[in-house]
């Protein structure tokens, strides 16, 4: 405040701190010299490998059975004069994308920044080189431009309307039932058994099923184990100890095998589901144990300032534990939810066939006998790209909810 | 002393006038952890209107004790009445209480994932079921009086100290209580920042709100109090006005605690 305290006037601004390229790969990578042997050793070993992978896959691999079998690997043997109903549900998911974004970013001034294009324009030619016939590349062309379309259309109506972000979250709920009438019919639709549904398709479906179920549940055994109740804390702690206890592979085969068992005669659940329900209650009990990693996060003084407002005290925990607890341990639960989507590969083992049991049956074609690399490769790939959307988006949230500064 | 102290106190709140708001009769609890017996039979009665100040070392059970006032920690004997309705031990009034009762905790305990608006309306808007629009007005009003109001739209995380614990006011106060406690709200300050919120406590009392507060604030006390107890040990040893008590205390474990702070 005072004069006395004030810097000097004349502070001289700071050096200038942007670096040539030049002169930062000399700086990070060369300094000292001990450095610059071992950057050296590296880029020589990572060049070998890029070198021999890059002339594999020019002159060696036989790329040819990714597209002679794109159908396959995207929905396997699901009936070629339903595939509509998938074109339709895309569609549908991309319409409610684009909705969500906007809705998300309706504060944002520019929608359309200059990162957002870019990507809109990579989006685009994977569409146009994905390995389907031409038709269907237009399509995921026109895919992309719902998303787009939509988001703008989101953007204004979340200006105008606050409730549609809330209109937007239950929609996507409802969506969840309507892509199950899509893709396995009845009412009006020709019924498609769950035997047909299969690769990729499978894979997204009891991935997204098994994370939307197991996200809730995962949080109420959280919440259990830290009930003041013994019964619950005890039926939590047990739960959650049994399952982590046991291979998954060990899970996914008692619900193949034990679940019927439990059942009334003639009543058999359906393989998918029986998946899904091993796959959902391994998971609940890795993500509680995240979760509560959150709720001991959040300072005891939260909680006790909430109920000295009046709030009861499941309105203490919806309201303001929870919301924090979560924030705190995003990146653990999107972990979780990445480890899950891999371990749907586990599902071949028990003859589900997802992508990999799909590949699996490709692989075993006369006519693509041993592209193993090729094929897995493929598989590997589409995964990275799940997985790394997942972790981007998780980042993207984390910084959304970021209220520190 | 054990024998004597509350005995005296307890004649003081036997005459319940049919202002007093907080009536604490022989109240006595033992943390359940260690058993403790950290409050040793506390009396003490604060009439509407009236502002009492809380002295005592640390761990006497200053904040235990006016944390009994909402229901925060229970206790196993004795009564304590707020506002004609008993706090019974098995806490079973406690929702009616606690929407009489406001609290400002020496940590602020701001939620950090809602915005200062938010924090203001979260409690107006779930518990007494107003309406957005409404809570918000009233929200603003208080933000305003208590000099915050171009805040409102930042999350507490972007505010100094000073200032979160004017928006804990202000959020106590937005459910409109009738009585206030004040759990040492400067102690986790900068001096510089003291002021401020001390200034916004003062114009409470000056409206007349019921306050107890536990501070170490002599200024603050000497000004504003209407009382002054010392608490040390799990006991109230001493409860005079701030003149008597800062100028001529009587009891050996008042000048001893004067002697150290002022
Ligand atoms: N949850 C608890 N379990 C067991 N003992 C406790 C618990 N909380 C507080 N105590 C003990 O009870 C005593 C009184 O604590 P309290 O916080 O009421 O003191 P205080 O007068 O507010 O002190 P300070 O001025 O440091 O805030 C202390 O000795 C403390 O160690
Ligand atoms: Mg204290």
């Amino acid at each position: 405040m005072t004069s006395l305290s004030s810097p000097p006037g004349d502070l001289a601004p700071p050096p200038e701190m942007r670096d040539t390229p030049l002169n930062w790969i000399k700086n990070n990578l060369f300094t000292p010299w001990y450095n610059g042997l071992i950057t050296v050793v590296i880029a020589l070993i990572l060049g070998y490998f890029f070198y021999t992978f890059l002339t594999w896959s020019f002159t060696e691999a036989k790329w040819d059975v990714i597209p002679r079998n794109i159908q396959l690997f995207n929905v396997g043997r699901y009936p070629r004069s339903q595939y509509w109903r998938l074109w339709v549900l895309l569609g549908l998911i991309c319409t409610l994308s684009g909705l969500s974004w906007g809705a998300i970013a309706r504060n944002v001034a520019k929608l359309y920044s200059r990162n957002i294009l870019i990507g809109i324009g990579c989006a685009v030619v994977v569409c146009l080189l994905f390995p389907v016939p031409l038709p269907n590349r237009l399509l995921l062309v026109g895919m992309t431009g719902l998303v787009v379309g939509f988001s703008w259309v989101g953007q204004q109506a979340g200006r105008k309307n606050p409730k549609f972000g809330i209109w937007v979250s239950s929609t996507w709920l409802l969506l969840f039932f309507i892509a199950l009438w899509l893709i396995g019919g009845g009412l009006f639709l020709r019924p498609v058994s769950s035997n047909e549904w299969q690769g990729l398709m499978l894979t997204v479906l009891t991935a997204v099923v098994s994370i939307v179920i197991c996200f809730p549940l995962g949080v109420l055994l959280a919440l259990g184990r830290r009930s003041p109740l013994p019964i619950f804390k005890g039926l939590s702690i047990a739960y959650i100890e049994l399952v982590r206890g046991v291979p998954l592979i060990t899970l996914l085969f008692m619900g193949q095998v034990m679940i019927p068992l439990f059942l009334p005669d003639g009543m058999r659940p359906d393989r998918v589901i029986r998946a899904i329900v091993g796959l959902t209650l391994f998971s609940a009990a890795y993500l509680a144990e995240n979760v509560r990693g959150g709720l001991q996060a959040v300072p005891r003084g939260q909680a006790e300032a909430a109920s000295a407002l009046g709030l009861s005290t499941p309105l203490v925990v919806i309201l303001i534990v929870l919301p924090q607890a979560l924030k705190a341990v995003i990146p653990a639960i999107v972990g979780q939810f990445i480890s899950l989507f891999q371990d749907t590969t586990l599902l071949a083992i028990v003859g589900l066939v997802e992508l990999l049991g799909i590949s699996n049956s490709v692989l075993a074609n006369p006519q693509f006998l041993g592209r193993f690399s090729e094929v897995y490769l493929y598989n590997g790939l589409l995964f990275w790209v799940f997985c790394y959307a997942m972790s981007a988006s998780s980042r993207w949230v984390e910084k959304k909810v970021n209220t520190e500064h | 002393m054990t024998s004597q102290q509350p005995s005296t106190m307890s004649d003081q709140s036997a005459n319940t006038s049919p202002e007093a708001v907080i009536v604490a009769k022989d109240v006595h609890k033992w943390y359940a952890s260690n058993k403790f017996h950290v409050l040793r039979g506390v009396s003490l009665t604060v009439n509407k209107g009236e502002v009492v100040v809380v002295m005592g070392p640390s761990g006497s059970g200053k904040s235990t004790f006016i944390r009994t006032f909402n229901a925060l920690e229970d206790y196993q004997k004795g009564t304590i009445t707020i506002d004609g309705i008993e706090l019974s031990h098995d806490l079973k009034n406690i929702d009616a209480i606690r929407r009489e009762v406001g609290m400002v905790f020496q940590q602020f305990n701001l939620f950090p994932h809602l915005s200062v608006l938010q924090n203001v309306t979260l409690a107006p808007i779930w518990v007494r079921r107003k309406k957005k629009a409404e809570a918000e007005a009233i929200a603003m009003q208080l933000l305003e009086k208590v000099g915050i109001l171009e805040q409102a739209k930042k999350f507490p995380g972007q505010l100094s100290g000073g200032q979160q614990q004017r928006v804990a006011i202000a959020r106590a106060l937005a459910m409109q209580p009738k009585i206030m406690l004040f759990d040492e709200p400067t102690s986790a300050l900068d001096p510089e920042m003291v002021r401020e919120v001390l200034d916004t406590m003062r114009s409470l009392a000056k409206e007349g709100m019921t306050m107890v507060c536990v501070t170490h604030e002599v200024g603050f006390a000497r000004e504003v109090a209407d009382r002054v107890v010392l608490m040390a040990d799990g006991l109230l040893v001493e409860e005079a006005t701030p003149k008597e008590f800062f100028n001529n205390p009587q009891h050996e474990r008042s000048k001893q605690f004067l002697s150290q702070i002022l």
